[in-house]
């Protein structure tokens, strides 16, 4: 390890990034596309005129179509580039990724993202309710703001 | 086929989209890593961790939540917390905070990436989160952070 000044460090440390960027794309890569995937076969099946159906009344709140709520549901349970993954197989106008991008930015990814919240001492429930609670309210706003 | 098709074309988009957004965010955050940028920002950054009701020695971890994100940012949240002793009261502040409010680099450049509007995202997030961090921080009572023990006693650990 030479001292943090250089070329050389500079060099080393952009080097290091790339290669974390590549491994964290791949990673990311992985999770996105096979959602996106199945997202879009299921569009050509009933399938997702079922969930539409199931959860159109449910996601109305938010101002978004029914189908919306496979994007919430795997981006709470996965990560967020599941979510886009499902986002971009689904047909959505601007303002709608909008109100989905906000729901999901205060809650995704509860599981792995709790784990820390229990090595904190902190509860992991509460800390999911507290999330879940704020992509609700925020969804809710938009939804309002939306129809009116 | 059409379909195939069009969701062969749609895969190798979110490919490049990804890419384009993650590469160039990984160099930032290694440099900001190996030049140790967060320990240099956290005299600046005290006043904050102040406004928002904690001590200043959360500082450090809440701007590696805030920078790096939870998942990437665990084990230094951790390790920070240990260093610095942070009581339970400003562990839960923290994590408060950091659960609406953290990668704010990241989360909002990749819904940017899909059109999203990622002033609204960033703004809206660091609202909700210093709202319900000052809240909680002034009318929550100090029975509310008495210390629970762990049956497995590796409450802290890495």
């Amino acid at each position: 390890m030479s001292g943090s000044g250089g070329l050389e460090f500079l060099l080393e440390s952009i080097q290091r990034g790339v290669r974390l960027g590549l491994r964290t794309t791949w990673t990311l890569v992985k999770i996105s596309v096979p959602v996106y995937v199945v997202v879009s076969l299921l569009g050509a099946t009933p399938a997702l005129g079922w969930v539409a159906r199931l959860f159109g009344p449910l996601m109305g709140i938010f101002g978004l179509p029914g189908e919306a709520a496979m994007v919430l549901v795997v981006g709470n349970a996965i990560n967020l580039y599941a979510a886009i993954g499902a986002m971009k197989a689904l047909d959505l106008t601007g303002y709608q990724v909008t109100t989905l991008a906000l729901m999901l930015s205060f809650s995704h990814n509860l599981f792995v993202e709790g784990a820390l919240c229990r090595k904190m001492g902190v509860s992991f429930w509460l800390m999911a309710a507290i999330r879940l609670g704020m992509a609700s309210a925020a969804g809710l706003l938009m939804g309002t703001l939306g129809g009116a | 086929m059409d379909l195939a098709l069009k969701i062969a074309l749609g895969a190798m988009r979110s490919v490049k989209n990804l890419a384009v957004v993650v590469i160039p965010l990984m160099i930032l955050m290694q440099l900001a890593r190996d030049y140790r940028l967060m320990e240099r920002l956290l005299g600046a950054f005290s006043p904050v961790s102040r406004a928002l009701g904690m001590s200043k020695r959360a500082s450090l971890p809440l701007l590696v939540g805030l920078a790096f994100g939870l998942a990437y940012g665990a084990g230094v949240i951790i390790q920070a917390s240990e260093e610095e002793g942070l009581s339970l009261r400003d562990r839960f502040l923290v994590i408060l905070f950091l659960v609406g409010c953290h990668a704010v680099v990241e989360d909002t450049l990749v819904f940017v990436a899909v059109g999203a509007n990622g002033w609204l995202l960033i703004t809206a997030r660091i609202l909700a989160a210093s709202a319900i961090t000052v809240l909680c921080a002034r009318f929550l009572p100090r029975s509310a952070f008495r210390v629970k023990v762990d049956p497995h006693g590796d409450r802290c650990g890495g």
